[in-house]
């Protein structure tokens, strides 16, 4: 019976052209709508790493002034201190930890043709990228003995690989960066998580970071953090001081073996606080915290506002068009009750008149899922052209193609209810009174 | 006017009119908030920057990849301003730390007495090397600009020197000393007894802050003395003749690149970029806001017109009899429209409820601003017009219903 | 009261003309009752509904209580219709979404009566169709010949000189419809003309006179009770 109810639903979309058009088209806005609103959602907030969410965690300690500190504000900034940074990389008890900052350097190529240019990066310890699974097209990371020397190791991107040396293994050779030669120790593979998760503080390229140079080479160099660094106390001026200073500009990572850890990770945290408080410092009477990498999203608000506001307009923009389908299904079912009538006089019972308008309400939702995911496509590339990072994001994935079609057929079925249900009530013998 | 009789009917049958009035809310709540906040970005956006000339303004940042001394580098800025100057059609450069919109720049907590508690707010730090009132145009509403021996040479590397004389906007000054003039008044950065202080020599109209927050601390600036050198780079302001943008900033960055012996690194932004970099995000939520709701009327007036064709259609007989019994063509025009009135003014004061405790959930999870009451009346008359307009064709449709549809046998 | 003078109804469609009435005559005379019958497709229906300027006529001339119809525009018939007009239809066409109160109503309120006005008319009616207590009641609540009263009442409130009856019992079983013609007779004798279309020749007998109508003229006229009409009028209508 569902065939044949499929196809009278089918036949029926081309009765009443006009009426139908104008359901499925709006059912299918509607459905556009909350779908590209529900992708660019889906990809904000799903799970950047998972299998290593859960061990992931960002530790924040609250080195503000205490003086006028108020309970439950918002921290100034929830970046760390360098000595904090260098303490716990020194002494921690979980599997892996790296500390990191952004930062510029400029480039002068091999090649005579292109010119110098400024390339932004980050400057990470080489826990970094075995902690997040960051692929090598070519090379490995530097060695520890590298990291301890502040060696001029330098790995780069895809992308900046292929504009200096073409698509030969770059490996071993030189590169000149801030006017020092450098070694390419690798190259990455393609690597450009959406939302860049493991350094949310401070903006980077929207093609992700072009290079990646240990931290104590950085350092060494005295190269300009990019991205905030914020300071609640004056402090003296050069480099030296703001390695020393109560300034925080270094993000930090720790990776316990499992999820349960977090409990110790946290107790050493605290210890950690109260022996530095011993010393003077990190007044505020704020206890440490962890987050881990969901939390940590959450917290920073790597889903805006902005993005919300737009999910909840289009969920409320889909109760529209559900509503105003409600009564174009009344309409068009009101039109077919002599059918019904008809269709009961001849033995049909309710529950099979039930059945066959609420299939042909699914084939309506078939209909405009179908519009409604080409329209989706449509409003993605729209939102894609605000930004290039709005771009990446605006993207959709198998899950939101069979998301698409659940919708728009449950949207459907959930506005044909009340029609459906209308029509099973016609009696035989009324309708086949009238004309 | 029958209306005791219609609503009494509406109600015996409340499934259509119930649906309409539920599209005509939602679209209500909806259409208020959304044009709401499409208002409030476009006012963000519509900021005055403070800057004379926006179009002819734009900088470059300048690095060079010697090995200087902090000395060589500040020879290297006075022979970098030097050039430029010198390029036709240039009407004034500054050296300065950070450009207004450009989203990248300093802010430092303010307070008028270091005694207070907290501070009395943030503001947006630009730094000067030369007079940044008169590169970008800036109006001065009192006191005066700096004198060029009241810029001191700061070796960012070594010197710790906080200035002592500021410029700030109209809008900081109001916010620190309410109704007073500001010149000569000392600022303070930060609170607590060892917070440096400044006097303040001068105030400007506007300029905008270097992030263009929303709220007040896109609107606190303050300009600051200082030629900063040492950090083996440097940031011009340059303002061209009108008109004149673009010839310039090619001659100008021939000019530079020929002036060094060795490559430079130059990055050229011009102010219009950053104005339209930093509001793109709004501007795209703001075409998205206006889509929609423009979408929103179409749906639930195509509602509208559905179901009152419907109703029409369902009720010709009833109509006929009307018409028989003597009712005139206006008669049955005016019943249907004050019909599709009741119908649309229980939508609308649905929807203004709707609209406010929508504003509240806004205000509390997504902070948003409170919905003024302007929105909702205006959107009310809106809908009520469209549910009027909408109901005419069906109206006058059922008006053209003949009476003698009463006698025909069902 | 009414008085049709060589009419004509002409339906045109596309490519067909079908003479509804050809050269119609027709005189009733105030106070009378007359019925029209004929066989189906006669031309009664687009009688009755020139006769209550439900339709126009192609040519002719139809004077209602002394005021010429032709020329009227759609606002004055509708007025006409409203003041000197009373219906009562085979199906009762009542508006179901209203009481019997409201449904009663619905004439008065395109007459302009004020409220105090309309609510004595309706109660009177209604009292005089023997409903007045079942006021706020709904058509769906009612019995067949009940609705019939109502739409009785509905047709008297306002006062009408001539009272248009389309197959008032066609619809009503043996009892109810001897019901229904008592009371029309008994307002007929309160002095209403009353011209009602049926098919039923039992009914037809019971009346003043008849009116036979076949091909659009009429074709015969019988009378059946003396009254001080046949003394006054002279016989009208013409014969096939």
């Amino acid at each position: 019976m569902f065939a044949y109810y499929f196809k009278l639903g089918l036949r029926n979309l081309r009765r009443n052209p006009a009426l139908t058009a104008l359901m499925v088209l709006i059912l299918a806005v509607g459905v556009a709508a909350s779908v590209s609103t529900l992708a660019i959602l889906h990809v904000m907030s799903g799970d950047p790493i998972p299998g290593k969410s859960e061990r992931l965690f960002v530790p924040f300690v609250d080195n503000g002034q205490p003086d006028g500190y108020v309970s439950g504000a918002a921290p100034d900034d929830m970046q760390m201190t360098y000595p904090d940074a260098l303490n716990l990389l020194r002494k921690h008890p979980a599997e892996r930890a790296t500390a990191m900052f952004a930062t510029g350097m400029a480039v002068e190529p091999p090649r005579t043709d292109i010119p110098a240019f400024q390339a932004y990066g980050l400057a990470p310890t080489r826990a970094f990228f075995a902690m997040f699974d960051v692929p090598f097209l070519h090379g490995q990371p530097w060695t520890a003995d590298d990291e301890a020397r502040g060696a001029n190791v330098v790995i780069l991107n895809r992308t900046v690989a292929e504009k200096l040396f073409g698509d030969a293994n770059p490996v071993g050779q030189r590169l000149i960066m801030q006017r020092q030669p450098f070694t390419v120790v690798g190259v990455l593979g393609d690597w450009n998580p959406m939302p860049r998760y493991y350094k949310l503080i401070g903006s980077g390229p929207a093609t992700g970071e072009e290079f990646m140079i240990p931290m104590a080479t950085a350092v060494r160099m005295e190269l300009t953090p990019y991205g905030s660094v914020n300071c609640s106390q004056v402090r003296d001026p050069g480099y030296a001081s703001l390695l020393a200073s109560e300034c925080t500009w270094i993000q930090f990572w720790f990776e316990t073996r499992a999820a349960g850890e977090r409990a110790d990770l946290h107790a050493f945290l605290e210890n950690y606080v109260g022996e530095q408080r011993k010393l003077g410092r990190l007044k505020r009477p704020v206890a440490p915290a962890l987050y881990n990498v969901m939390e940590w999203m959450e917290v920073r608000k790597v889903v805006g506002n902005d993005t919300r506001l737009s999910a909840w307009l289009a969920f409320g923009f889909l109760i529209l068009c559900l509503v105003n389908t409600v009564g174009l299904l009344l309409a068009k079912f009101s039109a077919r009750a002599s059918e019904v009538g008809i269709r009961r006089a001849l033995g049909a019972s309710r529950r099979e008149i039930f059945q066959q308008f609420l299939i042909e309400t699914g084939v309506i939702g078939l209909a405009g899922g179908v519009l409604g995911l080409l329209l989706a496509f449509g409003a993605l590339a729209l939102i894609g052209m605000q930004s290039r990072s709005m771009a990446a994001m605006a993207r959709m994935d198998w899950e939101m193609l069979g998301l698409t079609f659940v919708i728009s057929i449950c949207a459907a079925l959930v506005a044909g209810l009340l029609p459906t249900w209308r029509a099973c009530q016609v009696t035989p013998a009324m309708q086949l009174k009238s004309q | 006017m029958e209306i005791r009789p219609i609503l009494s009917a509406l109600l015996r049958n409340k499934t259509g009119p119930l649906l309409v009035a539920m599209q005509v809310a939602l679209s209500l709540a909806i259409l208020a908030n959304a044009l709401h906040i499409v208002n409030e970005r476009r006012e963000v956006a519509a900021r005055p920057s403070g800057l004379q000339d926006e179009a002819a303004t734009f900088y470059f940042s300048v690095r060079n990849l010697n090995q200087d001394t902090p000395e060589q580098m500040l020879a290297t800025i006075r022979r970098e301003l030097d050039v430029l100057r010198a390029v036709p059609g240039v009407a004034s450069v500054a050296q300065v730390s950070q450009m207004p919109m450009s989203q990248s720049g300093g802010t430092t907590s303010i307070a008028a007495d270091r005694r207070q508690q907290r501070e009395s707010g943030y503001a947006s730090t630009y730094f000067t090397g030369d007079s940044l009132v008169k590169t970008l145009g800036l109006k001065l509403l009192e006191g005066r600009d700096f004198h060029p021996q009241e810029i001191p040479e700061v070796n960012e590397q070594t010197n710790a020197e906080v200035p002592t004389l500021v410029i700030v906007t109209r809008p900081l000054a109001d916010k620190l000393w309410p109704g007073a003039p500001a010149v000569g008044k000392t600022l303070y950065f930060g609170t607590g007894s060892s917070a440096p202080g400044a006097q303040v020599i001068g105030v400007v109209e506007d300029l905008i802050s270097a992030h263009a927050e929303r709220g007040e601390t896109g609107i606190f600036s303050m300009i600051m003395p200082a030629r900063q050198y040492g950090n083996g780079g440097a940031m011009y302001a340059i303002r061209s003749e009108p008109g004149q943008r673009e010839r310039v900033m090619q001659e100008a960055e021939q000019a530079l690149r020929k002036s060094s012996a060795t490559p430079m690194i130059l990055r050229i932004k011009t102010v219009e970029d950053d104005r339209k970099d930093r509001y793109r995000a709004d501007s795209a939520l703001s075409w998205m806001l206006v889509t929609v709701s423009a979408l929103l009327l179409l749906i639930t007036c195509s509602g509208i017109v559905g179901m009152a064709t419907l109703w029409v259609n369902q009720r010709r007989k009833q109509i006929g009899v009307r018409r028989a019994l003597g009712a005139r063509k206006l008669d049955i025009l005016r019943y249907f429209i004050v019909e599709n009135v009741m119908i649309t003014s229980a939508g609308v004061l649905g929807g203004v409820l709707l609209g406010v405790g929508l504003n509240a959930l806004l205000v509390a999870r997504l902070e948003m601003s409170r919905l003024p009451l302007a929105y909702l009346v205006g959107g009310a008359v809106v809908f009520w017009a469209i549910g009027i307009l909408s109901a005419y064709g069906p109206a006058w449709r059922a008006a053209g219903i003949s009476p003698a549809l009463a006698t025909r046998s069902t | 009261m009414l008085r049709m003078t060589n009419l004509s109804k002409v339906y045109r469609t596309h490519m067909i003309e079908t003479h509804a009435l050809r050269g119609f005559e027709i005189d009733v005379k105030q106070g009378e009752f007359v019925t029209v019958t004929g066989p189906s497709g006669s031309g009664k229906t687009s009688f009755l509904n020139i006769a209550g300027l439900l339709e126009e006529f192609s040519s002719g001339e139809y004077i209602l209580d002394g005021v010429n119809v032709k020329g009227l525009d759609d606002a004055a018939r509708s007025r006409l219709r409203n003041e000197k007009l009373g219906f009562i239809f085979q199906g009762f066409n009542l508006i179901p979404d209203l009481n019997l109160f409201d449904n009663v109503d619905v004439p008065l309120r395109y007459r302009g009566f004020n409220a105090r006005e309309r609510k004595e008319r309706i109660e009177d009616a209604l009292a005089k169709v023997g409903l007045a207590s079942r006021m706020k009641h709904y058509p769906a609540e009612l019995s067949g010949g009940q609705q019939q009263r109502v739409a009785i009442a509905r047709a008297l409130a306002g006062s009408p000189k001539l009272l248009l009856a389309d197959e008032p019992t066609g619809n009503l079983d043996t009892q109810m419809a001897r019901g229904v013609m008592e009371l029309l007779e008994e307002i007929n004798a309160a002095g209403t003309t009353i011209l009602m279309v049926t098919h039923d020749p039992e009914l037809a007998v019971r009346t003043h006179r008849n009116v036979h109508i076949i091909d659009g003229q009429v074709s015969d006229l019988v009378r059946h009770s003396p009254s001080l009409l046949d003394a006054a009028a002279a016989p009208a209508g013409a014969t096939a």
